[in-house]
């Protein structure tokens, strides 16, 4: 057995692509771009995500940055991160489709600087319309079950609920919050972005049932990001296994698992 | 001459420009990037249909690593 033998051999779709990979990763915040490429390839993950910031004259358009991704063959997730409002997240949208040549979008707008939190009013705007223009959007949001409603009802297939604050590594604040949408629609993508600061989080939210997880600090900020997306590799693929595996029901005494016909010493009265 | 602002820095180019022109004036030689202006992205097809005015904002926007 190799040690990066697929555990799990499922697919599942997403914008009309099938994948074996249900980890999403992101490209920024890497020691060395060889670094985030070498990530990249041994998190096995199949969806990367990229942005678009303000270029100067004479330089390369993305620099040797998007030749990597562009090489790797992967399918790429633009952002619209930094957006505050819905029209500058609708036109970065439109400007991610031609430089990327993809109709999926990555869809943030802030509504709190400090927080990063985003703001469901104008996600909720800015989706309604890019989705009449023909995008897949896959929105970040919180894990409110009335906002993932309203993204639902504007006809989002995907729903991206945070699991805490970008960055923060907190992991999943409120699970219970998450299960509640999961449990609301079945039939939707539901991806745990942002808040994942450790394996065991991405496996967590899996055995949620969540269909994926996206991260990028978590894997870029480890003192060793290559041997992170390894361990977030098998994180993903041991959640997965267990949701479909059926975790047991919790109960609130303990149960003995050792067999107690034949337990040894003891004896009647004599 | 106009005033207009690229990228946040303002910026003097000649009257009634195209994209196509003003991108050639900037100095852009490369592609890959998108436009925006005053917040509104403008195609590549319609480049040549595009006229830039005084005090225009325009936002030229390229590949950069993102989470």
């Amino acid at each position: 057995m190799t040690k990066h033998m697929q555990i799990n051999e499922d697919t599942w779709e997403i914008g009309g692509k099938t994948l074996t990979s249900r980890l999403l990763i992101g490209s920024a915040l890497y020691p060395s771009p060889a670094n985030m490429e070498d990530a990249i390839k041994t998190s096995g993950s199949q969806i990367v995500t990229v942005a678009l910031r303000r270029q100067s004259a004479g330089a390369k358009a993305g620099g040797d940055f998007w030749d990597i991704i562009k090489s790797l063959g992967i399918e790429v997730l633009p952002n619209t991160a930094g957006c505050h409002s819905a029209k500058e997240a609708i036109t970065t949208a439109q400007m991610a489709k031609e430089v990327f040549g993809t109709n999926w979008i990555k869809l943030e707008v802030i509504g709190d600087q400090y927080n990063l939190q985003p703001d469901p009013f104008e996600t909720v705007k800015a989706a309604e319309v890019l989705i009449k223009d023909g995008f897949e959007v896959f929105p970040y949001t919180t894990d409110d079950l009335v906002v993932a409603k309203r993204l639902a009802d504007v006809g989002c297939k995907i729903i991206m609920p945070w699991g805490s604050m970008i960055g923060s590594g907190k992991g999943l604040m409120n699970p219970d919050n998450l299960i509640a949408i999961r449990k609301q629609f079945p039939e939707l993508k539901l991806i745990v972005d942002a808040g994942i600061g450790k394996p065991s989080h991405a496996t967590q939210a899996m055995e949620l049932g969540y269909d994926a997880v996206l991260l990028n600090s978590a894997i870029a900020l480890a003192h060793d990001p290559v041997k992170m997306a390894d361990a977030f590799k098998y994180a993903v693929e041991a959640g997965r296994l267990g949701y479909e595996s059926g975790v047991m029901q919790e109960r609130a005494f303990a149960s003995a698992s050792t067999p107690t016909v034949g337990t040894p010493f003891w004896h009647q009265n004599i | 001459m106009i005033k207009i602002s690229v990228n946040g820095e303002i910026k003097e180019i000649s009257e009634d420009l195209n994209v196509n022109e003003l991108i050639d004036e900037l100095g852009y030689t490369t592609k890959g990037f998108a436009v925006a202006v005053n917040t509104t992205f403008v195609a590549i097809d319609t480049y040549a249909n595009t006229i830039i005015k005084e005090n225009d904002k325009i936002d030229i926007l390229a590949p950069v690593q993102g989470g």
